[in-house]
C-alpha cells in the first residue's frame, strides 16, 4: 500500500493557512452568519435564529443608515483632499529645505504619534463653548457670544474635521517627500535649461511623477478614515441630533450598546462595500499613474 | 473642609456604633480559601465601600479578586460581551436598576438566597426596582439617586434683582416651586457667555431619563401597560417644549446637547450656573471651597413640580450573583456584607443616598443634631425628593429605546424639527422596537 503524503509545499504552507483561517476567515465567516440573524450579545440563543436578509431590507430602508453612509463619503473626501494639499505643500517646503530637515521631519510626524482618542479629548476641548480654548480667544478679542463648535452641525462636522486633518496630514506629507526624495534630478534640469518656469516643471514634471505616491497614500487613509470612530465618540458621539453621525459611530451604538450585533454586522457589510469602491478607484488611478510614468507591469 | 470631614467622621463613627449590634449578630459564613471573581462599578466615590472588602475577608476567610472596575457604561458593555461569549463565570457583579433587565438569565433570583428578614430591611420601592419579573437581581447598596434642585442663594439675596423681576414677571422672585418659575428664572438670571440659568443633560439616557420626568411631571408617561410609546401626548409636547424654550432662549450653554452628568456638576460648581437639577452625590463637592467656586453659596430644595406633580427619575445601584458562579453562597455573603447596615452607612456617610429604612432615618437623625446646616437641609431635601421617586420601565429595551429617542429631542432642541415632528418620529421608532420585541 502506497501511504499518500501531502505536497511539501502544502506543508510548509499549512501553519500560515490555520492561522489566517483562525483570525480572518473564521472570524468573517461567523460576523456574515450572524447578519443573517437578530443576534443580540444580552440573548445568545438568538444567534440560532435564521432570518434571512431582514436585517438587510432594514438597513436598505433605513434612512438614518444612508444619512450617516453619504456624510462618510463627505466627510471622507473633504478631508483626503484637504489632507493632500496640505500634505504636498508640506512636503515641497520640506524638500527646499537644507538645514535641519531631519529634525523637522521627527517633529512633523508628532501628531500621527498621539491616539485618536486623546486626539478626541484635546479638541473636544479646544472647541467646548463654554471653557474651550478657541472661544476663549475669541472673545478675548471682543466676540461677545458662544460659538457652539460641537453643536451647530456644520461647525461640528468642521471641528471633526479639523481634528482628523490635524492628526494625519503627516501621513501625506511623509509619502509625498519619500517621492520627492526618489525623484530623478535630470529630468528638472532639463526643463530649467529649457526655459520652463517653476510651476511647468511641477505640473509636468514633478507632480505625474508624485502621482503614484499620492495615490497609495489615498487608498491608505481612504481605508483608514472610512472607518473613523475614536474622534468622532469622543468629540460628538455622532451628535447632536444626528448631525455629525457617521458610519462607525452608528455601527459601534447599534452593536455595543444596543447590544444588537446581527444588525450591526449586516451595516458593517454594507459599508464595505464604500471601503471596496474607494480602493478599487485609488488603485485604478495609481495604475494609469504608473502606466503614465512607464512603469505599468 | 475640615469642619465637613470632622462632621463625616463623626457621623459615620456614631452610626457604626449603633450598626455594630446587628453586624455582631450577622453571620456571613465561613469561606476559607474560596476566591469570587468580582466585576465593580469603579470612581472615586465608589471606593470607600470597597476599602471594607478586606473587612469581609477578615471574617469569612474567603478572598475577593476584583477583575474588572470600570465606568457604568463601560462595565454594561463588558457584561454583554461576556453574556456573547459565555465567559460569565465570575460571581459579583456591580448592577443598577436601570441596566438589570437588559441581562436576561445572567444573575441569580436572591429571593431564595438572602434571608426575607434582610429583604424586609430595604427600601420597598428599591426592592420592587430590583425585581425584575418577580425575580430579586440585587441586592441595593447606598447609592440610591433621585435628582433635587441647587441653587445658587445669593440670586434670592438682592433686592434689586428681586424688584426686576416682579416687574417683569408678576410675582415675588424666590426659590422655584415649579418648573414654569424655574424657566422664568433661568431666562431672567442668564448672562450668556459668562452665566447661564440653568443647564440640563443633553444626550444619551441621560436627556431621555431627564425628559421621562417632565413628561410625568406634566400629568403624562413614557409607555402604557403594554409599553407601547405614549411619551407624544400632550404632555410630551409640554414638557419638551420646556427644554426647547430654554435653548431658544440662550438660558443654557449652547453646549449643554453634548453635556452629561460630569459637565453638569463641573458646570454648577464653577459658580456660572443658577439653578441645576441634579444628583446627591454631588452635594458635598458644591459646597466644597476646595472642589467649588459656589461652596458656601449653594443652596437645595426639593424637585420643582410640573402643572400636575413633581416626580424624580430616580435609579439604584446594586450587588448581583451570576447564575454560574461556582460559590454562589460565598458571594451572597459578599453581597449582602457589601449592602449591610454598615456598609451603608459607611458609605452614605461620605453624601450618597442609603436604600434601607434605618439608616435613612439615622442619617437624617444625625443631621438634624448635627452641627453641619447644609448636609441638613440637602438630605431633607433628598428625602422629601425621594418620595416623588419613580424607576423606568424594567424591561430590556428601555437603553435601547432612549438610544432612539434622544436624537429626536436633540433635534427639536437645536431646532431641527418641531415638537411635535421630533416626538412622532421618536414615537415611531419606539413602537417598531417594541412591535420586534413582541411586547404586542
Amino acid at each position: 500500500m502506497i501511504r499518500r503524503r501531502l505536497p511539501q509545499w502544502f506543508v510548509l504552507l499549512l501553519p500560515a493557512f490555520i492561522v489566517i483561517a483562525a483570525v480572518v476567515l473564521i472570524p468573517l465567516i461567523f460576523s456574515l452568519y450572524s447578519s443573517f440573524t437578530p443576534y443580540k450579545l444580552t440573548r445568545p440563543s438568538t444567534l440560532w435564529t435564521w432570518v434571512g436578509t431582514s436585517n438587510y431590507e432594514k438597513i436598505l430602508t433605513d434612512a438614518k443608515f444612508w444619512t450617516a453612509f453619504g456624510r462618510t463619503i463627505l466627510f471622507l473626501t473633504i478631508v483626503l483632499n484637504v489632507e493632500l494639499l496640505l500634505g504636498l505643500g508640506i512636503a515641497l517646503m520640506m524638500n527646499k529645505i537644507t538645514w535641519g530637515q531631519r529634525t523637522l521631519r521627527t517633529i512633523l510626524m508628532f501628531p500621527m504619534m498621539f491616539s485618536p482618542i486623546l486626539v478626541g479629548f484635546q479638541f473636544k476641548f479646544i472647541f467646548n463653548d463654554n471653557v474651550g480654548l478657541v472661544n476663549n480667544v475669541l472673545q478675548s478679542l471682543g466676540s461677545d457670544s458662544a460659538l457652539p463648535w460641537l453643536v451647530d452641525g456644520k461647525l461640528a462636522m468642521f471641528s471633526i474635521m479639523f481634528a482628523e486633518i490635524w492628526m494625519s496630514t503627516s501621513v501625506f506629507a511623509i509619502l509625498i517627500l519619500a517621492g520627492l526624495f526618489a525623484m530623478p534630478r535630470d529630468p528638472l534640469e532639463a526643463a530649467k535649461v529649457d526655459g520652463c518656469t517653476p510651476w511647468q516643471s511641477f505640473r509636468h514634471i514633478t507632480l505625474p511623477f508624485l502621482m503614484p505616491f499620492i495615490f497609495i497614500a489615498m487608498t491608505i487613509r481612504s481605508l483608514d478614515v472610512a472607518r473613523a470612530y475614536d474622534i468622532v465618540q469622543i468629540m460628538t458621539g455622532g451628535g447632536p441630533a444626528r448631525r455629525t453621525e457617521l458610519l462607525w459611530t452608528l455601527m459601534s451604538r447599534t452593536g455595543y450598546v444596543d447590544a444588537r450585533m446581527g444588525l450591526a454586522n449586516a451595516m458593517g457589510y454594507i459599508s464595505i462595500i464604500l471601503s471596496i469602491l474607494f480602493t478599487i478607484y485609488f488603485f485604478r488611478k495609481l495604475s494609469a499613474a504608473r502606466a503614465d510614468l512607464g512603469m505599468e507591469g | 473642609m475640615k469642619k465637613l470631614n470632622l462632621m463625616k467622621a463623626l457621623l459615620a463613627s456614631s452610626a457604626l456604633i449603633m450598626a455594630s449590634e446587628s453586624v455582631m449578630a450577622q453571620d456571613f459564613g465561613n469561606f476559607d480559601g474560596v476566591t469570587i471573581e468580582a466585576k465593580l462599578i469603579g470612581g472615586e466615590q465608589y471606593e470607600a465601600l470597597y476599602a471594607r472588602i478586606a473587612d469581609w475577608e477578615a471574617l469569612t476567610g474567603a478572598t475577593v479578586n476584583i477583575i474588572s472596575k470600570k465606568s457604568h457604561f463601560e462595565i454594561d458593555k463588558e457584561i454583554k460581551s461576556d453574556m456573547a461569549a459565555g465567559t460569565t463565570s465570575w460571581c459579583v457583579g456591580s448592577n443598577h436598576s436601570s441596566f438589570a433587565p437588559q441581562y436576561e438569565g445572567l444573575y441569580v433570583d436572591l429571593n431564595g438566597l438572602v434571608p426575607a428578614d434582610v429583604i424586609a430591611d430595604f427600601v420597598p420601592g428599591n426592592i420592587a426596582a430590583s425585581t425584575v419579573n418577580g425575580e430579586l437581581l440585587m441586592l441595593p447598596r447606598a447609592q440610591f439617586d433621585v435628582s433635587v434642585l441647587y441653587y445658587l442663594k445669593s440670586n434670592y439675596e438682592d433686592a434689586a434683582q428681586a424688584e426686576a423681576f416682579e416687574a417683569e414677571y408678576g410675582y415675588p422672585l424666590a426659590v422655584p416651586d415649579t418648573w414654569d418659575q424655574v424657566r422664568d428664572q433661568a431666562i431672567f438670571f442668564a448672562d450668556p457667555p459668562n452665566f447661564y440659568g440653568t443647564q440640563y443633560a443633553g444626550k444619551d439616557e441621560a436627556i431621555v431619563g431627564r425628559f421621562y420626568e417632565m413628561v410625568v411631571a406634566e400629568g403624562g408617561n413614557y409607555l402604557d401597560e403594554d409599553n407601547r410609546p405614549i411619551f407624544n401626548s400632550d404632555a410630551g409636547q409640554r414638557a419638551l417644549q420646556w427644554f426647547v424654550d430654554l435653548y431658544e432662549a440662550g438660558a443654557v450653554p449652547a453646549g449643554t446637547t453634548s453635556y452629561v452628568w460630569d459637565d453638569l456638576g463641573q458646570g454648577f460648581a464653577s459658580g456660572t450656573v443658577a439653578l441645576n437639577l441634579d444628583w446627591p452625590g454631588w452635594a458635598g463637592f458644591f459646597n466644597d471651597p476646595e472642589s467649588s467656586k459656589a461652596a458656601g453659596n449653594v443652596g437645595v430644595a426639593i424637585q420643582p413640580m410640573g402643572s400636575v406633580t413633581r416626580t424624580g427619575w430616580a435609579g439604584h445601584h446594586g450587588f448581583s450573583v451570576t447564575n454560574d458562579c461556582e460559590n454562589q453562597d460565598a458571594a451572597v455573603s459578599l453581597v449582602m456584607f457589601l449592602t449591610s447596615e454598615e456598609s451603608q452607612l459607611a458609605e452614605s456617610a461620605g453624601g450618597s443616598l442609603p436604600t434601607r429604612t434605618a439608616v435613612w432615618e439615622a442619617n437624617v437623625a444625625a443631621a438634624r443634631e448635627g452641627d453641619d446646616p447644609f448636609r441638613a437641609e440637602s438630605l431633607a431635601a433628598f428625602a422629601a425628593g425621594a418620595e416623588y421617586s419613580f424607576a423606568v420601565p424594567a424591561i430590556p429595551e428601555w437603553g435601547e429605546s432612549t438610544n432612539l429617542v434622544f436624537p429626536e429631542l436633540q433635534a427639536a432642541i437645536v431646532g431641527d424639527k418641531t415638537v411635535e415632528e421630533a416626538l412622532n418620529d421618536a414615537a415611531e421608532a419606539v413602537d417598531e422596537l417594541m412591535r420586534e420585541s413582541g411586547y404586542y
